[in-house]
């Protein structure tokens, strides 16, 4: 899909992107605008996100949600621009890779020298379920205002053993554990959809491919 | 009847030799404490009895029931009975603690060939238990363990012990980090818990929790070994004394 979309003074709009091989968006945002974005991915996809805050008081959130396997991968460029101060941004990424799967993130953070008093906010960890998964992750924050918010994190890791074990030995195997603990990780980002039935049902679908 | 037989018990972690030859037999409806100086391996002998994949054995067996414990995996031991409260509980953000224990509760019915709990029983089962350990309503719907007080954790493994109604309950160090009212609340919930048909292993540095359960049995445990057995005086003896006879 490729679109441009410019968001009116005010204007709320949610976006849920489920699967789509080549995302191109182009969105620009007015006064007091809201978008909330969600980008889900089970197979291969190339992402390239491109958001201007045009004026104040603005909300972006963009959400990711990747499970690869078996060679698949995911690119997901995000280009968030602070170009008026007063806004907010926060973005939340989340790639689950195993069976030589591949994910590539870039995250840009720009915020204008006059855009003061933005908040932004990035965050993208990621977890290898084996060794031949690969995960590449460049947070890039430009910021040129001196009166600003910004926090960013990537981390990279595998599953939790001491959490499986607790959970083994509760009597969970071990299989289900690893489910359990991977919907929980991928939970976090797409519990933030609004449309309830939307939301249920591809958490059902992450369930089943798991 | 014994409930739980350990026969010349050997393991190591990571190449070194941790335990070397534990002889241990208890009987349905006892309680035994462990006690020792740090590192004589008493968390390794909880960790070798659950299965913690970190362990190797060596040399000799465990049996529960009769049944060798040790070819089991850590899930099939916690569907025979054994419950282990952890000393450093682990928190599982993102799981609640409803569906954490359903889940739990549920694989062992099922290894059980029993019935799921229906939604209202499980409740039921929840609140029940939860009243007796003087628990908050909130706890349910928190994740497991995430951002729980040390006193508020220890609770939890006691409730979850509770819930699954385990044979063997091995109780590691669950008096360390507790204060004398959370020490008491867990150890009336541990008294609640037994009967005739279960038995408990209590590992602890200090005497203070067996004030509260009290041990038919004491052993030391020094250097991989239970070097001396004794009723619950020996813990009053080694509270005045020390391990240092021991070491």
């Amino acid at each position: 899909m490729c679109e441009e979309i410019v968001l009116k003074a005010n204007e709320s709009r949610d976006i849920v992107i489920v699967n789509e091989p080549n995302v191109r968006l182009r969105i620009s945002q007015e006064e007091g605008s809201q978008l909330r974005l969600h980008i889900i991915d089970w197979q291969s996809a190339d992402n390239d996100v491109h958001i201007e805050q045009v004026a104040s008081n603005c909300v972006t959130e963009i959400y990711q949600v990747a499970y690869l396997k078996d060679n698949q991968k995911v690119t997901t460029h995000t280009n968030v621009r602070h170009l008026v101060g007063g806004g907010v941004s926060k973005q939340v990424l989340r790639f689950v890779l195993s069976e030589h799967a591949k994910g590539d993130f870039l995250g840009t953070l720009y915020i204008a020298k006059d855009a003061q008093k933005s908040c932004a906010e990035q965050s993208n960890r990621n977890l290898l379920l084996d060794d031949t998964a690969t995960m590449r992750t460049r947070p890039q924050l430009e910021i040129y205002a001196d009166d600003v918010q910004a926090t960013h994190g990537a981390t990279t890791g595998q599953l939790d053993e001491n959490a499986l074990f607790y959970m083994q030995q509760r009597g969970i195997s071990r299989q289900a554990a690893e489910r359990m603990l991977i919907v929980a990780f991928l939970s976090e980002a797409i519990e933030t959809i609004r449309n309830e039935e939307q939301k249920e049902k591809l958490l059902n679908t992450i369930d089943s491919i798991l | 009847m014994k409930l739980l037989e350990i026969k010349n018990l050997h393991a190591s972690v990571a190449g070194k030799q941790i335990l070397k030859g534990i002889n241990l037999t208890i009987n349905a409806g006892e309680v035994h404490a462990i006690m020792g100086p740090n590192g004589a391996g008493k968390s390794t002998l909880s960790a070798v009895i659950t299965g913690h994949p970190m362990y190797e054995v060596s040399e000799g067996e465990i049996l529960l029931n009769g049944k060798d414990l040790l070819s089991m995996n850590p899930e099939e031991r916690a569907r025979e009975g054994v419950f282990l409260s952890f000393q450093y509980p682990a928190e599982i953000p993102g799981v609640s603690m409803v569906n954490f224990m359903r889940t739990a509760l549920n694989e062992k019915r099922k290894y059980h060939n029993l019935p799921q709990l229906s939604a209202t029983e499980f409740l039921r089962l929840m609140r029940e238990k939860k009243a007796m350990l003087a628990m908050g309503d909130k706890f349910a719907n928190r994740a497991v363990n995430e951002g729980f007080s040390g006193g508020e954790k220890k609770k939890n493994e006691i409730f979850q012990m509770a819930m699954l109604q385990p044979v063997l309950q091995i109780l590691d160090e669950t008096d360390s980090g507790l204060d004398i009212d959370a020490l008491r609340i867990v150890a009336d919930g541990v008294n609640k818990l037994k009967s005739q048909d279960n038995a408990s292993i209590v590992i602890t540095h200090y005497q203070r929790l067996l004030d509260y359960i009290v041990p038919d049995f004491v052993h030391v445990l020094a250097d991989g070994k239970i070097v001396e057995t004794g009723t619950k005086d020996l813990a009053l003896y080694l509270e005045e004394k020390g391990y240092v006879a021991y070491n």
